[in-house]
């Protein structure tokens, strides 16, 4: 009975925290963040992307940046999710960086030959949200990185 | 005898001073894309328009061939010294064309018109002023 209980607990904690890590966040004008928290399997990713992009519409962000601090590994199918990401927002007219690469992540894309050519990448979220604001803070300045 | 194709066969294109406006709510066959070619082309040389616009807000599916027809259009306007950019993509159409490795390496992109007309100003400018005086 205890047994029981305690896995139905347990179960519902798991669905709990999937819901909660999957919040796309307007960090400022613009400018959207999405916190990918926990070990990512490619139906989970494939979610969160779309969401984001629905996101990146209904707010008209130009910018969103994906902070996986709290992401332990990467692998290939997760990696090529994100990259597919940042594609396609481009091709809507918004720009996705990727932030929060801890330095094994970063070993292991190079590793993997992860193809990063196309991806502003920056360590922390705080360095991303700092590019971000300084790209959309020059109005006259061609926005024509969609190319 | 040449059937003259109905006003439904032919994509409306709109004019807002010096840029194009084009809408694009149905499915594009081949010829209603080389249809829209023609006119598109015919019309940016017509007014000497700098800018143009193509709204896909409406399309929720597409495929290679559509993306190749957008790809084409902005090469086309190009040479006629018209800036194109391709508006209100949605996420699943843009999902679609990464996966299908469309290569749209050379289409503007904006999340709606407001935005696709600011983007087009900052690249072209503003027209001289004259009576008529238009500005967007």
């Amino acid at each position: 009975m205890y047994q029981q209980s305690r896995e139905e607990v347990i179960r519902r904690q798991q669905e709990e925290m999937l819901e909660l890590s999957t919040p796309v966040v307007q960090i400022w004008e613009g400018i959207l963040a999405l916190p990918l928290i926990g070990t990512l399997d490619s139906a989970r990713t494939s979610v969160m992307m779309e969401t984001l992009l629905q996101k990146i519409v209904e707010t008209r962000s130009e910018l969103a940046i994906i902070d996986i601090t709290g992401v332990p590994t990467v692998d290939t199918l997760v990696a090529q999710h994100l990259l597919k990401t940042v594609a396609a927002a481009r091709l809507m007219g918004a720009d996705c960086l990727i932030s929060g690469i801890r330095p094994q992540i970063a070993q292991t894309m190079v590793h993997l030959q992860i193809d990063l050519s196309e991806v502003t990448t920056k360590a922390t979220l705080a360095e991303a949200l700092r590019f971000a604001l300084k790209r959309s803070g020059r109005p006259t300045q061609s926005k024509d990185s969609r190319e | 005898m040449d059937r003259i194709p109905a006003p439904m066969d032919r994509i409306p294109i709109l004019r807002m001073g010096d840029l194009l406006l084009v809408t694009i709510q149905v499915d594009m066959h081949d010829r209603l894309a080389s249809a829209l070619q023609d006119d598109l082309t015919g019309k940016i040389a017509e007014v000497s328009a700098k800018g143009v616009l193509i709204d896909i807000s409406s399309l929720d599916i597409v495929d290679s061939f559509i993306g190749r027809m957008l790809a084409n259009t902005s090469a086309m306007a190009r040479v006629l010294g018209a800036e194109a950019v391709v508006v209100g993509m949605q996420p699943a159409v843009a999902i679609t064309l990464v996966e299908l490795g469309v290569n749209l390496s050379g289409v503007h992109t904006a999340l709606d018109v407001e935005k696709g007309v600011e983007m087009l100003r900052n690249r072209i400018g503003f027209p001289e002023r004259d009576d008529t005086d238009v500005r967007f």
